[in-house]
């Protein structure tokens, strides 16, 4: 067992709408990884998985609001730390964020350099210029950007160059958890692969210690992390290693989603999660059930009113569901 | 169509604008109802007549009067007949007389004139005062006391060339409103011209709305045809176009508008042809906008569909490009109205609006006030109106428009 | 180094063209129109006079000082040649001075007034723009409508409250000229303060109506880049929020200078009439006087130079705009 980077631990957030009607959109979600590991996080549009990653970073901007739990970043509970510390110490420099559309995320009007600038300043005000421009061509060198990025605005780089920048922006200070939200869901074929061959080499050469990659298209979280977890409307509904994942899924979400993809191939495009008929709850009010009763082929009317509890097995594994593994399995095999 | 109607009357902005705009509107329509004639008559003698209730005072007389006693009715009297310079001599002759006046306040007229009855003495007088002055303010003295005792007026007729007394009035005869003939209510008083100023007003608001109507309607047309053309057609005849609509942005509207109206000279310049020539200098927005719309619209699979089905140029701009850039129409027509009421305003303070004899509008009003120098000589009633709608209907339209603004561009909503 | 001279080039061009086009219809427009101002202006100037022979020297004389009776494309050349040497003829209002004399004693005080005032109210109308888009609640339901309703008061009408209330109920400053009456311009402390006490009412009316407009425009585009993911990304990286909103304040600021190129024409038009109302001796009241006066080769004048300040003021904006947004240089220079 290596050392834990990031634990979270029954983490419940909230948005808090204009007519304030609240909408938990992460309800209670444990879960850890292990430094030198990487995990994915699947689910549909909506599910709650972008709002989890903002979550798990400890800094609440309107309208999303911290409710309760344990957020651990290697050994260090910033849950409950006042938020300017949080974005001096941990914000940037032990988490860091790549955005779902990098393609926006860097100042048009601003130099890349002047930008790291910014960005390493906020977390070491005595770091001088000089100093600070080293650490970028190295980390330019190891994504292969040309220095001469560097003295350019974003405006003048091309998508896949942005792409790399940011990845490069976001890692500069070598963080302990890396948080990436669909990163690649923009780009084509090649970029895509790129940029993971690019996140496995800044997990392999040390520079980011943990991993947490989230997408709804799972054949790249196959060939990416070492575990999977599938979300459904705010809650974790599925655990395990990805190999078990697409191979073995035992919640009917899970099993749903992994049915419709054969053998995944590294970077293959437009096996999307697969639809299922109907549409998520309404998480302003949550059922009191099994969140996936309404979509369920094999729901009863004691998944509708009992709430349904996490239940582990094999080595690590957790599922959410009221039925028996055994039971699944046999069900599964008839179709 | 039904649904977008209903989110724009969502949104709180463009309801907030409509609302002032709907009563900006309804007032033209029914307060000539009530106040019939033409707004041009000219009720008053001599200029700036102060808002108010006016009594005919001969029909005063005339009627029959009631008897009222009222406390404080001869305290009214003598304060309103003291003026402020009269004020100021008494306290003057306070002065140099040596007496302490500071205690005294010159607004408190019982406090003043009970003063002046201890210290008024007409038999001294005061050192280095010119006999001028000693008049007066023996003169001052007398009118003082004879207001007080509440002198009986007498109503004389003239009969076979000998006056004779018809009626007395004491200064407790009252005469209800009501029963006086003839009570006019101005309540904005009179312009410079002894027009009625809020009838004049809501015609010049009428006018000035129809003039930026015109001017909206031109200047919507042209900027839509040649949008139309310059994005649907494109090539040659949209460089040409936009050739012609960048000088057009460039040089300034104002200008332009001042050497064609100059040009036309006063006597063809109607407000119909004032609104023609705003418009047509303003369209460029328009054009710019429709234009742009259109070219992103125009390879659209729908637009293509029609192409391929044979359908004429003007059947695919009509039921395929219109109704799209709609709502942008609608929002460029919003404001070419706004800016034209405002540049008909801003031509006539030059002198360039529509011939003055025949229509009030805004600017008309407002360039009479100035000219005559109602802003310096106290007379608000002849211009601050009129500012205050001008502002209002441009207040009302540019809400409305970022109402719509912002239903049409969800990024700029809260 | 190439797509900065393409950029220019471009521009230039562009101004050039312009510039053509303004001098060409301000030529023309007035000859295009029916009425002859020769004959009007000769029907003003011989008054009462009926001996038909005196009217039609008189209107000779005229038709030989325009030039009206040379052919159409000669009389534009001539037009041309003496615009070009600053001479615009004999004023008839102002006779015997020269309407360019007249022109360069106006052109001080209007750009002296107007610049600095469309400037101030560009700059403060931004801060306050920003400071809504950031602030939002309740300031921002204050501040929207005011300054909404404040960008909706014409100039002329911010003017006249201006002076009514400050001029002549508190008497704070002067209500007309540019100087008082009783002095002649020469260098001394005294002309130099009432100058300023004079500029303060007509350069705040100015400031306050573009105030107005530019919040209103500042806040929108604020919003938009608040909204934007660079600002989002900025924040999970640390940086501080008053650094962020450095950012988000520069790139709407950006485009807002040519919202200010796009709407100087509009703004001048407005300030001129303003200049009117405090008998400021700019052009606005050269040209008021003009019209009222009937004085052509003034109006004429006045409106080319006007338009001539407008075009360059634009034309420089473009090309600070150019220099200083990188997203120009990205989308033109190519």
């Amino acid at each position: 067992m290596g050392k834990v980077m990031l634990e979270v631990r029954n983490l419940k957030t909230k948005y808090v709408t204009r007519f304030h009607e609240d909408v938990y959109a992460v309800d209670g979600v444990s879960f850890a990884i292990e430094e030198g590991k990487s995990l994915g996080i699947a689910g549909e549009s909506g599910c709650g998985k972008s709002t989890l990653a903002l979550s798990m970073m400890g800094y609440y901007f309107p309208p999303l609001h911290y409710m309760s739990g344990d957020i651990i970043i290697d050994g260090q509970n910033i849950s409950g730390m006042d938020p300017d510390t949080v974005r001096k110490t941990i914000l940037g420099n032990e988490i860091a964020y790549i955005p779902q559309a990098a393609m926006n995320a860097l100042n048009p009007t601003q130099k890349i350099i002047r930008f790291l600038e910014d960005v390493v300043h906020a977390h070491d005000p005595k770091a001088t210029k000089k100093e600070i421009r080293e650490m970028a061509e190295a980390r330019f060198a190891e994504v292969g950007l040309p220095l001469e990025a560097l003295d350019k605005h974003a405006v003048e780089l091309s998508g896949g160059m942005k792409q790399r920048t940011v990845i490069a922006v976001s890692t500069i200070l070598n963080p302990k958890v890396l948080i990436a939200d669909e990163p690649s869901s923009a780009l084509d074929v090649t970029s895509q692969k790129m940029v993971i061959k690019m996140m496995r080499q800044l997990m392999e050469s040390g520079h980011v210690k943990s991993m947490l990659f989230i997408t709804h298209e799972l054949p790249l979280l196959y060939n990416v992390t070492d575990d999977i977890m599938v979300m459904y409307a705010g809650q974790i509904v599925e655990k395990g290693t990805a190999k078990e994942m697409v191979f073995d899924p035992v919640h009917p979400y899970s099993h749903g989603l992994m049915g419709s993809i054969l053998v995944p191939e590294e970077g293959t495009r437009g096996h999307k999660l697969a639809a299922i008929p109907g549409a998520p709850p309404n998480l302003k009010h949550p059922p009191d059930g099994c969140r996936f009763a309404a979509r369920c082929k094999y729901a009863t009317a004691d998944c509708r009113y009992t709430s349904i509890p996490e239940k582990t097995f094999g080595e690590g594994r957790m599922y959410r569901c009221l039925m028996g593994i055994d039971e699944l399995k046999e069900v599964y095999s008839h179709e | 169509m039904k649904n977008t109607i209903k989110q724009v009357f969502h949104s709180p902005k463009f309801v907030g604008g409509f609302v002032i705009f709907v009563a900006i509107l309804l007032t033209m329509i029914i307060y000539p109802l009530f106040n019939p004639g033409n707004p041009l008559q000219q009720v008053s003698v001599g200029t700036f007549a102060r808002p108010g209730t006016y009594v005919s005072l001969y029909d005063a007389t005339k009627a029959t009067s009631n008897t009222l006693r009222l406390p404080d009715a001869d305290e009214k009297r003598v304060a309103a007949s003291l003026s402020a310079e009269d004020r100021v001599a008494m306290v003057e002759y306070f002065t140099t007389m040596g007496i302490d006046i500071s205690e005294l306040d010159t607004e408190d007229t019982d406090a003043l004139l009970q003063m002046w009855d201890d210290n008024y003495d007409p038999s001294v007088r005061p050192k280095g005062m010119t006999s001028a002055k000693v008049n007066y303010y023996k003169r001052l003295n007398t009118s003082l006391q004879d207001l007080k005792s509440g002198d009986t007026l007498v109503i004389a007729e003239e009969v076979d060339g000998e006056l004779v007394e018809s009626k007395k009035i004491t200064t407790t005869d009252y005469v209800r409103t009501g029963a006086v003939a003839n009570v006019k209510t101005l309540p904005l008083g009179t312009d410079n011209f002894g027009r009625d100023v809020l009838k004049e007003l809501v015609s010049a608001t009428g006018t000035s709305i129809l003039i930026g109507l015109i001017a909206g309607v031109v200047a919507t047309l042209i900027g839509l045809t040649f949008g139309l053309l310059a994005g649907y057609v494109g090539g040659f005849l949209d460089d040409f176009i936009m050739f012609i609509t960048n000088i057009f942005t460039v040089i300034p509207g104002f200008v332009l508008l001042i050497l064609i109206t100059y040009s036309i000279g006063q006597e063809q310049r109607g407000a119909a042809v004032v609104a023609t020539v705003i418009g047509l200098t303003g369209w460029t927005w328009t054009a710019r906008s429709v234009r742009s719309q259109v070219i992103s619209l125009r390879n659209r699979d729908h637009v293509n569909l029609s192409k391929l089905s044979g359908h004429s140029l003007i059947r695919i701009i009509l039921t395929d490009i219109l109704p799209y850039i709609a709502s942008y129409v609608v929002m460029a027509f919003i404001l070419q109205v706004s800016s034209g009421i405002l540049a008909e305003a801003q031509l006539s303070m030059l002198g360039l609006g529509p011939q003055t004899t025949k229509v009030p509008t805004l600017g008309l009003m407002m360039n009479w006030a100035m000219l005559y120098s109602a802003h310096t000589n106290g007379s608000w009633w002849a211009y601050f109106p009129v500012i205050l709608v001008i502002t209002l209907i441009s207040f009302s339209l540019n809400l409305m428009n970022t109402g719509l603004d912002q239903v049409f561009n969800p990024t700029l909503r809260d | 180094m190439k797509g900065y001279r393409k950029y220019f080039g471009k521009k230039i061009f562009w101004f050039v063209l312009t510039f053509i086009a303004a001098v060409i219809l301000n030529f023309i427009l007035p000859r295009l129109m029916p009425a002859d101002p020769v004959a009007s202006i000769t029907g003003k100037l011989a008054g009462g006079n009926t001996d038909a022979q005196a009217v039609a020297q008189i209107y000779e004389r005229y038709q030989e000082e325009f030039g009206t009776n040379l052919p159409m494309h000669q009389q534009f050349f001539k037009f041309v040649k003496n615009a070009i040497h600053g001479n615009f003829g004999l004023s008839f209002s102002q006779y015997p001075r020269s309407v360019s004399d007249i022109i360069s004693s106006a052109i001080g005080w209007t750009i002296a007034l107007q610049l600095p005032a469309i400037l101030v109210g560009w700059l403060l109308g931004n801060l306050l723009g920003a400071l809504a888009a950031y602030i939002r609640k309740g300031f921002d339901k204050v501040l929207l409508p005011v300054s909404l309703f404040l960008s909706n008061v014409p100039a002329f009408g911010m003017a006249v409250v201006l002076l009514v209330v400050f001029g002549v109920y508190l008497k704070v400053a002067p209500t007309a000229g540019g100087y008082a009456f009783d002095m002649i311009p020469h260098l001394s402390w005294d002309f130099i303060k009432s100058v300023i006490s004079h500029y303060q009412l007509p350069f705040w009316s100015i400031v306050l109506v573009s105030i107005g407009g530019q919040a209103v425009g500042m806040r929108s585009m604020s919003i938009y880049e608040l909204n934007a993911d660079y600002v989002k990304y900025s924040r999970f990286l640390g940086i501080k929020d008053r650094k962020i909103v450095g950012y988000v304040f520069r790139n709407a600021m950006l485009p807002q200078v040519t919202g200010l190129a796009l709407s100087i024409g509009t703004m001048v038009g407005g300030a001129l009439v303003a200049e009117i109302i405090f008998s400021y001796p700019g052009l606005g009241s050269t040209m008021y006087s003009a019209v009222t006066s009937a004085d052509y080769p003034l109006i004429s004048a006045t409106t080319l130079i006007i338009t001539v300040m407008v075009l360059i003021v634009t034309f420089l904006l473009d090309i600070i705009y150019g220099f200083i947004d990188p997203r120009v240089k990205a989308a033109q220079f190519e």
